[in-house]
């Protein structure tokens, strides 16, 4: 069964616990791979995070040179190989979101993986598994068109819609902010 | 227990030569479901992995919880006694020699019997915590009535829990925090949250606090800053600090005004409507506008929604707790449930936040000045009477109340406590004029201290012991719903540390008081006792085995017997706890803060938690996430009071006030009132904000006013300059 990372923007809080929780993933030699953001600081507490978004024709895999990057049969983009990276960083200027790392040490570039360890077992990966808030789901793909129709103002990114801001499927799915927009209130 | 909308089934990840031990979080009252990754090499925990399956968290974790598991094998910890050498360096962590637990006892059982014999038992005296099992916390209090025999004992729960408990018990007649389960939170209609920085302070509360906007459901919030739960609320009501109490009573006056009183469950179960209703005719929007600052139109959207709602919830936590008149606060924030009928149901009813892990436990079972455990009273001869005779004791032996946690400083400054054994507590950070207090631990005669890292407080110690992390021991914690859960064992003590339950045991044999602990052999041994204790009290959990808690993950209290399963939902017979089973509608008039601005100190200074850290940070403070995450404290102003006083984001400034100044990096932000100012308290030494907090005590719960004073804003670079040019003057 196919599942997604799903990211619902409206509710993180920027406690960065899905940054705590991507060093505890076995694979990730306890070096967080995510990003959360303060918006605008200055003015309020709004956060987002920012997660690879797993292309399924990612910019980082196709500028590579050495094939370094390899896509999983489930779409998880993983970090690229210790034995054929060869430290060109082609990929951290492809990626439009500006999500590899660069180990300047090893040479070596290095992402997240989607838990790919866990989620290859239909187990979530550490940061949807922790997220607080919910910011961060991992759904099947029923759950996730249950979410498409419920939040019929949120636009979608990424996602071939209509609207689409973003260039390109990816296979985690955004709703940008605004789930409540629209919604009926209960009395 | 019924698994509710968030439940799913997920397999936990298996890592090969390991074993994951469940258990629950070592921080706040959340207790968070986890479970700690076990090397079966080694014995060592080396990780954590989400527990999906605790019914309350689903695996769900703050930054805190993720890295917990970081404090039990840190390089830090403490691994043998230690004891002082040079007591001129008391207060510095200078000074110390490493020791044999023999040593470290004898030393102490000798101090302790010189001071007793010459000053009386009384001269002795215990400051603990509730950032330990319910085992411990009760064993403490048996450890300083019947080993010490002492009447001085108090806790940090003092400056946590002590006004929700105190206003609880008043209007209910019991303290339970929670009147409901945390289940029921998402599927309610409206919830009104007062004082409480969730996000930041329970944040694995927020996916249920989200699902009730989700639902189309309202969230209301009272809070001096916009924090990311106050940034979604439906209505944020921006109250100045320190002025709840007129927030709660107009609240309940437009509650009366537009008709939404429950008043047939205001004849049946409650009493003093109609002193309350007087009472609250004064504080009409606009007359509460003027106190609170909060424009008239949201106090009265606010009261119509949760008039409105089918089910609501009132929740609060310290923020309105931590003020010279918290248990009033919390008595009134409680009366709007009690007008409407909105309690004694499920998905209705009234909540705390409980700060510290076993907060709710903690309080409960005797490690309060007045209290012995199942909440009974050391004033009632009858409570006296039943605990004297589960511990062994005559009544007459029983020892006087004593004082609460600040006031016990005072006695020490002023010779009448001479000794201080404090455990799991931090105070030299967390209680409020920290110069008062440091100078009253500098004035003790001997000082033994029992932590897991040689804290800011151990530095005044004469001997520093060795405990053990939560993850050693095993036992069990109250959850803020009032849930008691098992924390177990994952590995051995590390070095030579023991849990605080065996240090007590053994002091009391020294102490020639053996034969009332020396049965006492293990963590369940003692819950044994502590549970019969209990039976017959308000806090009754003599049916609460350790294995009907792993068989029903969890036991609410009370929980009488063994065929009693517990109680989730407390008033569903709307009966309380007062002797006519009705529950008390207080009519409370508002007083002000201790200290108001003035035109010395203009400016509100208000307190809190960041996201990263805990209490005093004495634990998070080392751990190097939540370190890189918030390595030191800041203070948030407003850019229009910035402008006032030509403050940059990130300059260096200070802030006074009449009991202490520290220097703190600007934050600005939009998302404060320009007329208060806010400082995390997770700091020590000379960035502790408790240097500036005032210690104006609430009357009945004995609470600080931490969460409001008046202070100075001063720049320090113009005055560095300025001296600059004095000092230049002079050399010219």
């Amino acid at each position: 069964m196919k599942q997604h990372l799903y990211i619902e923007m409206d509710n993180c809080i920027g406690c960065r616990s899905c940054l705590a929780a991507c060093t505890q993933c076995g694979g990730h030699d306890e070096r967080n791979r995510n990003y959360v953001y303060d918006v605008n600081p200055l003015v309020n507490r709004q956060t987002i995070p920012l997660m690879c978004l797993h292309c399924v024709n990612p910019a980082c895999a196709r500028s590579c040179p050495a094939q370094a990057i390899q896509v999983t049969p489930e779409g998880a983009v993983l970090s690229a190989l210790v034995e054929k990276c060869i430290g060109c960083q082609n990929c951290t200027i492809a990626c439009p979101y500006g999500i590899p790392k660069f180990d300047h040490e090893q040479n070596l570039m290095y992402k997240c993986d989607l838990c790919y360890d866990r989620t290859k077992d239909g187990i979530p990966p550490m940061c949807a598994s922790v997220c607080p808030t919910n910011t961060l789901q991992w759904l099947t793909e029923d759950e996730l068109k249950q979410k498409q129709e419920q939040h019929q103002l949120g636009h979608w990114t990424a996602s071939r819609m209509p609207f689409d801001p973003l260039e390109g499927e990816t296979n985690v799915k955004i709703s940008l902010p605004g789930i409540l927009q629209g919604k009926q209130k209960l009395f | 227990m019924p698994k509710d909308k968030f439940f799913k089934v997920i397999a936990n990840k298996e890592h090969p030569g390991e074993k994951l031990v469940p258990t629950h979080c070592s921080y706040c009252g959340m207790q968070c479901g986890m479970n700690l990754r076990v090397d079966t090499g080694t014995n060592k925990i080396i990780g954590v992995e989400p527990r999906y399956d605790w019914p309350v968290t689903l695996g769900k974790m703050c930054p805190k919880g993720v890295t917990a598991y970081q404090q039990t094998n840190h390089d830090d910890r403490l691994m043998k006694p230690l004891i002082r050498n040079d007591r001129s360096l008391r207060g510095t962590k200078e000074g110390f020699r490493e020791a044999t637990w023999e040593e470290a006892y004898d030393l102490i059982v000798r101090k302790f019997q010189e001071m007793q014999q010459s000053y009386g038992r009384d001269s002795l005296s215990v400051f603990s915590g509730v950032s330990m099992t319910n085992e411990k916390c009760y064993l403490t209090g048996k450890f300083a009535r019947v080993g010490l025999q002492t009447r001085y004992i108090d806790y940090n729960g003092r400056f946590c829990m002590s006004s929700a408990a105190a206003g609880f018990l008043r209007t209910f007649g019991i303290d339970r925090g929670s009147t409901i389960p945390w289940t029921d939170l998402h599927e309610t209609d409206c919830l009104f949250i007062a004082g409480s920085n969730t996000a930041e302070c329970h944040p694995t509360s927020m996916f249920r606090i989200w699902e009730v906007q989700n639902r189309g459901g309202y969230l209301i919030v009272a809070d001096p800053r916009e924090t990311p739960i106050a940034r979604r609320a439906d209505v944020h009501l921006d109250l100045r600090p320190g002025t709840d109490l007129a927030l709660a009573n107009c609240m309940v006056h437009l509650l009366i005004k537009g008709g939404y009183t429950d008043e047939r469950f205001v004849a049946e179960h409650t009493n003093g409507y109609e002193e309350l209703a007087e009472l609250v005719k004064e504080f009409t929007p606009e007359y509460t506008s003027e106190i609170t600052g909060v424009a008239p139109e949201k106090l009265i959207r606010a009261a119509e929604i949760y008039g409105k709602a089918p089910n609501a919830v009132v929740m609060f936590a310290r923020g309105i707790e931590q003020q010279h008149k918290g248990s009033d606060n919390v008595s009134a924030y409680t009366n709007m449930c009690l007008v409407t009928g909105k309690i004694g149901r499920p998905k209705a009813g009234v909540a705390t936040f409980t700060g510290q892990g076993n907060g709710q436990g903690g309080r409960e079972h005797g490690q309060k000045a007045d209290a012995l455990p199942g909440y009974r009273k050391i004033t009632n001869p009858k409570h006296v009477e039943d605990v004297s005779k589960v511990w062994g004791i005559k009544p007459e032996e029983m020892p006087q109340p004593g004082v609460s946690a600040y006031e016990m400083f005072g006695l020490m400054k002023e010779k009448t406590i001479r000794g201080l054994y404090l455990l799991c507590s931090n105070p030299a950070v967390s209680a409020p004029n920290l110069n008062e207090v440091r100078s009253a631990l500098m004035s003790l005669d001997f000082m033994v201290c029992s932590d897991i890292f040689l804290s800011e407080s151990a530095e005044y110690a004469d001997v520093v012991l060795p405990s053990t992390t939560w993850s050693e021991d095993e036992g069990t914690v109250t959850n803020l719903e009032g849930r008691i859960i098992k924390i177990n064992k994952a590995q051995e003590p590390i070095g030579e540390s023991k849990p605080d339950w065996l240090m007590q045991v053994e002091l009391a044999e020294r102490l020639g008081r053996g034969q009332y602990f020396r049965h006492l052999t293990s963590a369940r041994a003692i819950n044994d006792e502590f549970r019969l204790a209990s039976k017959g009290g308000y806090a009754d959990y003599y049916g609460a085995t350790w294995e009907k808690i792993e068989e029903q993950q969890g036991v609410f209290w009370p929980c009488k017997d063994d065929a009693d399963k517990g109680t989730p939902h407390m008033f569903l017979d709307k009966k309380f706890y007062h002797p006519d089973t009705k529950a008390k509608l207080c009519a409370l008039p508002y007083r002000p803060p201790a200290e108001e601005p003035c035109d010395d100190y203009p400016l509100r200074l208000t307190t809190g938690r960041v996201v990263y850290h805990y209490l005093s940070g004495n634990q998070t403070r080392r751990i190097p996430f939540l370190h890189a995450m918030c390595p030191e404290p800041f203070v948030e102003v407003h850019p229009e009071t910035a402008g006032k006083y030509g403050i940059e984001h990130e300059e260096i400034v200070k802030l006074a006030t009449r009991r202490g100044t520290a220097n703190f990096k600007v934050k600005m932000t939009e998302a404060i009132r320009p007329d208060t100012v806010f400082v995390p308290y997770h700091f020590g030494h000379d960035e502790s904000v408790n240097l500036l907090t005032i210690a104006a005590l609430d009357p009945m719960s004995r609470m600080p006013e931490f969460k409001v004073c008046a202070v100075q804003i001063h720049k320090t670079v113009h005055a560095n300059k300025k001296q600059q040019s004095q000092s230049e003057a002079v050399i010219r």
